[in-house]
């Protein structure tokens, strides 16, 4: 089912009367049957946004649509909607299976069909043998995966996802995500995913939509928004190591980073931000690029070396110290010390006037 | 599929305004049935004897129909029997007997309380949790069954002799034995424990003795609890109604509650109504003054009381 | 170490022991004792005097129709008002929980029987159920129903019941509310999030989630309020005076049927009446205690 968000608007009223905009005239349409990621920090907006799509919270402005019709005013029991929550918010006094079940005994479902669509769901997310434990009896994992079979047992429209890996450690946290995208597929349900970790939305995502102070930042395919960020912020905030920001200047359709040319553009004079992803660093062997740096700190994982340098500093205080991170071959046995000519890929490479937006 | 129910603006707006009537309207109305006997005590209180006993009754007196008769009556000499020459409804002497007992009865149970609680919450000894177990037990046990015995007591003491008994003895008699309670000793304890150990640790390091920890140190930390205990405790010697009638051998020596019944009937049998109502609100009055001035004093530690259990 | 500590527990101990041995454990022990004496005279001029030890206490009580009258009144204001003012005060405290303003006052208007004096509002009371000059003839009169006489000197016992039960109901409403609200309090608001997602109708949602989750509380509020309700007495006191009821002790309780002997102490066996009557008493709090840890070892615990 398709989702549509026009124009939605939530103002949060702090008791000292300030108001902060939650989440702030966002309009975005989730293609039915897709994995959205919503995506950002704390704060961002993204989980105030799942409520409004849930009918937790009610919108001051704007309108919700699921396919043709517009659910802004109905109440969340009648929405349709399957919901996991962060701390999955199983009822403690219930077994598995009467949390599986509960959904379905308020929509009256026929007992005996009720009875089989619950053993059908613990099937399904892998629970049969637990169905009679009470929550706390279950792992973190299992817990998680009860929520999941709760939300999904009355066939939902549209399955709503909370941070639903943040309480889980990091091996099953991987094992859960797998998990997730499986039971997505297999069910072909339009589902939202909320996460303030960039990794998994990208891992798992059909799309991501990356969010800032209550405004949607971009949206498209994790590897599109990757490659071409449309900001800043959302080049920063995507990408392990973090992109290297320098500051930079174009002077006669040439970019330099500390008078050294690192590439070209058609963009007139002046100063621009340079984002350069780890991994757009090419080692010049022939050592004839004028981009070159002696290097601090060398630190080989496997098959990558990254390759840390201190940048030049007027000032002494050890915070203002910038640095830059490369991504090379490990093969290519640097040492810390060494003088390294880069090349820069082009297309690692993106330019941004000094407010963080995109230039070209 | 679950079918997805569509409303628009004005029916949600609808829907919610129908839900807050009905809850508001429930809640309005326990309140009105709460506050009624008060307003009817007071109103009757306020009305003259024709207009108490006119059916149907009435419901509302402008503020110039108020009459103060039924209170100003209550202080009227009683001119004969055995209580000749006292005020038809001594209530000052039993405000007065009521907080002497109340501040003595507070004072004693603070002390035992904090001492105790100390001991259980700051001390190693043997034998700390059996003993903490018999006394939450007897706090099972009724009342009823430990009075016939102090009863005895008391007499044992020569506080209670309907010959010669004194102020002081009747006072002694209506105190002493609720120095006591093992509740606050145990509301008390749990506050207590919450202080972190390094605090004791710090002050031994310090040299400080036990007791100057527990008078410079916990008690100040504790002290919302202990005021908390303070409040409730004293609203208790309003309440108290069989002991006192029970160790005391004159009228003058009792409490609030003890006056307020049994008066107010004449010779013939006929309850003036009001003038009991008068004296009901002139009881009532202070402890709902005390209520609101620690409102959420009082509510806290009711209200806590009920979260251990 | 541990010794000095043990001398010095014990010394801070000291007040409360030695007042508990003497107005508690003493008094404890010592009532299962006058319980069973023969002809006890505790207040007999020149010292206390009994003639032996004996069941017949009991066995007298056991035949009193008084006493029986006040085990039926006692049991029909527990079993009658305990259920209903849990199902009032749980109603008042969820509605109370949904309320976006005004709590707090709604919350001190309900709090205010607690704190006011039981004597002074049962007269009250008992004027309210004045069968001429009362208020609730008067309302009741609205709704068409013929005056009832309540409290008067004819007055029926069920009538008479039904003014104790109310004004108990009352007075017992305040604790539960305000214990209930701040259970409520406790439970994570998730929980009702998530059963709006799962389609559960607000009764649903009272009966599966709020009294389930709630049910800790629940079970200590009916234990003490049961408690309470067995200690019956100043409730009696208030409406109808020392007659204990509208008639001659026709609304006697246990606890009042104890202290029915306080003023012949000086009689032969009265106080071991009066403390085999207790001692009853106790005993029924005790089954009640025991039946209720039962019931929540089996219902309460998730």
């Amino acid at each position: 089912m398709e989702i549509k968000m026009e124009n939605l608007t939530k103002v949060f009223v702090a008791k000292d009367k300030s108001e902060v905009r939650a989440v702030d005239n966002v309009s975005l349409t989730i293609p039915s049957g897709k994995l959205i990621g919503l995506l950002g920090p704390s704060g961002c907006g993204k989980s105030t946004t799942l409520y409004l799509l849930a009918g937790l919270l009610r919108q001051n402005d704007g309108k919700i649509y699921f396919e043709e019709d517009e659910v802004s005013n109905t109440p969340p029991e009648k929405r349709g909607i399957g919901l996991v929550f962060q701390n999955y918010a199983l009822y403690p006094h219930m077994t598995v299976r009467e949390n599986i079940l509960f959904p379905l005994q308020n929509l009256k479902v026929e007992a005996e069909l009720a009875k089989q669509k619950t053993v059908e769901m613990a099937r399904l997310v892998g629970l049969e043998s637990m169905l009679d434990r009470k929550p706390k009896e279950l792992s973190g994992g299992q817990q998680q995966r009860v929520a999941i079979a709760r939300a999904l047992v009355k066939t939902p429209r549209v399955l709503l996802l909370d941070e639903p890996l943040s309480n889980l450690d990091a091996r099953l946290r991987l094992q859960t995500r797998e998990e997730i995208k499986r039971i997505q597929r297999e069910t072909q349900i339009t589902t939202v995913f909320v996460t303030h970790d960039q990794e998994e939305a990208m891992s798992i995502s059909d799309e991501i939509v990356v969010m800032k102070d209550g405004v949607i930042q971009q949206m498209g395919a994790p590897q599109d928004v990757y490659d071409d960020p449309s900001n800043l912020f959302v080049a920063k905030f995507l990408g392990n190591p973090q992109i290297n920001v320098f500051d930079g200047v174009i002077k006669g359709k040439k970019i330099y980073i500390n008078d050294m040319v690192v590439g070209k553009s058609k963009l007139p004079d002046g100063e621009v931000l340079i984002g350069i992803r780890p991994e757009g660093f090419i080692v010049d062997q022939e050592k004839k690029s004028p981009f070159k740096f002696n290097i601090d700190l060398v630190s080989t994982i496997g098959r990558d070396t990254t390759l840390i340098v201190d940048l030049p500093s007027e000032s002494d205080n050890i915070l203002d110290k910038k640095s830059f991170k490369a991504i090379v071959d490990a093969m290519l046995r640097i040492q810390s010390g060494d003088e390294i000519h880069f090349i820069v890929r082009p297309e690692k490479m993106f330019l941004f006037n000094m407010e963080g937006e995109r230039l070209e | 599929m679950a079918e997805i129910f569509v409303e628009n603006e004005k029916a949600y707006k609808r829907r919610r305004l129908i839900s807050n009537i009905v809850t508001f309207g429930f809640l309005s109305l326990v309140a009105i049935g709460i506050l009624i006997p008060f307003y009817w005590m007071i109103l009757t209180s306020l009305k003259s004897i024709q207009e108490i006993e006119s059916v149907p009754p009435i419901l509302w007196l402008n503020f110039s129909d108020w009459k103060i008769t039924n209170y100003t009556d209550l202080f009227l000499t009683v001119q004969s029997g055995e209580r000749a020459g006292e005020p038809l409804f001594p209530f000052f002497t039993y405000m007065k007997n009521t907080v002497l007992i109340s501040f003595l009865t507070t004072l004693g149970t603070i002390i035992t309380t904090i001492l105790a609680a100390f001991a259980f919450a700051r001390l190693n000894f043997k034998g700390k949790d059996t003993l903490f177990a018999v006394l939450l037990a007897t706090m099972m046990v009724p009342g009823e069954i430990f009075i016939l015995t102090n009863f005895l007591t008391i007499n044992q003491f020569g506080w209670y002799d309907i010959l010669t008994q004194t102020y002081t003895e009747a006072v002694l008699a209506m105190t002493i034995p609720f120095m006591i309670s093992v509740f606050y000793v145990f509301y008390l304890r749990q506050t207590f424990r919450k202080i972190p150990d390094e605090l004791y640790f710090a002050a031994k390091v310090d040299g400080t003795s036990d007791f100057k920890y527990l008078l410079k140190i916990m008690i100040p930390i504790a002290m919302p609890t202990i005021v908390t205990i303070i409040i409730l405790n004293s609203m208790g010697a309003w309440s108290a109604y069989i002991w006192p009638a029970m160790v005391t051998t004159q009228d003058k020596y009792r409490l609030v509650s003890n006056g307020l019944r049994g008066a107010f009937t004449d010779t013939t049998g006929r309850t003036d109504y009001g003038q009991q109502m008068a004296a009901a609100t002139l009881v009532t009055v202070p402890l709902i003054i005390l209520f609101f001035t620690f409102r959420k004093q009082i509510m806290r530690g009711v209200g806590r009381s009920g979260i251990k259990g | 170490m541990e010794k000095r500590n043990n001398l010095k527990a014990w010394l801070y101990l000291a007040p409360l022991l030695i007042l508990m041995g003497i107005f508690i454990f003493y008094p404890l022990i010592n009532a299962f004792y006058i319980s069973i004496l023969e002809e006890y005279r505790p207040l007999a001029p020149g010292g206390a005097t009994a003639t032996g030890y004996t069941l017949s206490n009991f066995a007298r009580i056991l035949n009193d129709e008084l006493f029986w009258q006040a085990i039926k009144n006692t049991f029909v204001v527990a079993f009658i008002s305990v259920p209903i003012s849990i199902l009032i005060s749980l109603v008042i405290a969820v509605s109370l929980n949904s309320i976006p303003k005004l709590k707090a006052l709604y919350q001190t208007v309900f709090f205010l029987p607690y704190v006011t004096n039981a004597i002074a509002i049962g007269m009250a009371f008992a004027f309210m159920f004045h069968k001429d000059y009362g208020l609730i003839n008067l309302m009741l009169s609205w709704l068409g129903i013929d005056p009832v006489n309540w409290v008067g000197n004819v007055a029926t016992w069920w009538a008479q019941m039904g003014a104790l039960l109310v004004y108990t109901i009352w007075g017992g409403l305040a604790f539960k509310i305000l214990v209930f609200t701040s259970g409520l309090q406790n439970i994570d608001k998730q929980y009702y999030d998530a059963a709006k997602i799962d389609s559960a109708s607000k009764w649903t949602v009272f009966r599966r989630i709020t009294v389930p989750l709630l049910s800790p509380f629940i079970l200590y509020i009916s234990i003490t309020s049961m408690i309470g309700a067995l200690k019956a007495y100043r409730t009696v006191i208030g409406l109808f005076g020392e007659r204990l009821g509208a008639q001659q002790n026709s609304m006697i309780t246990i606890v009042a049927y104890v202290y029915k002997y306080r003023s012949a102490y000086q009689d032969v066996s009265a106080i071991s009446y009066a403390a085999s009557a207790a001692i009853i008493l106790f005993f029924i709090t005790v089954v009640f205690s025991l039946i209720q840890g039962v019931v929540s070892r089996k219902r309460v615990h998730y």
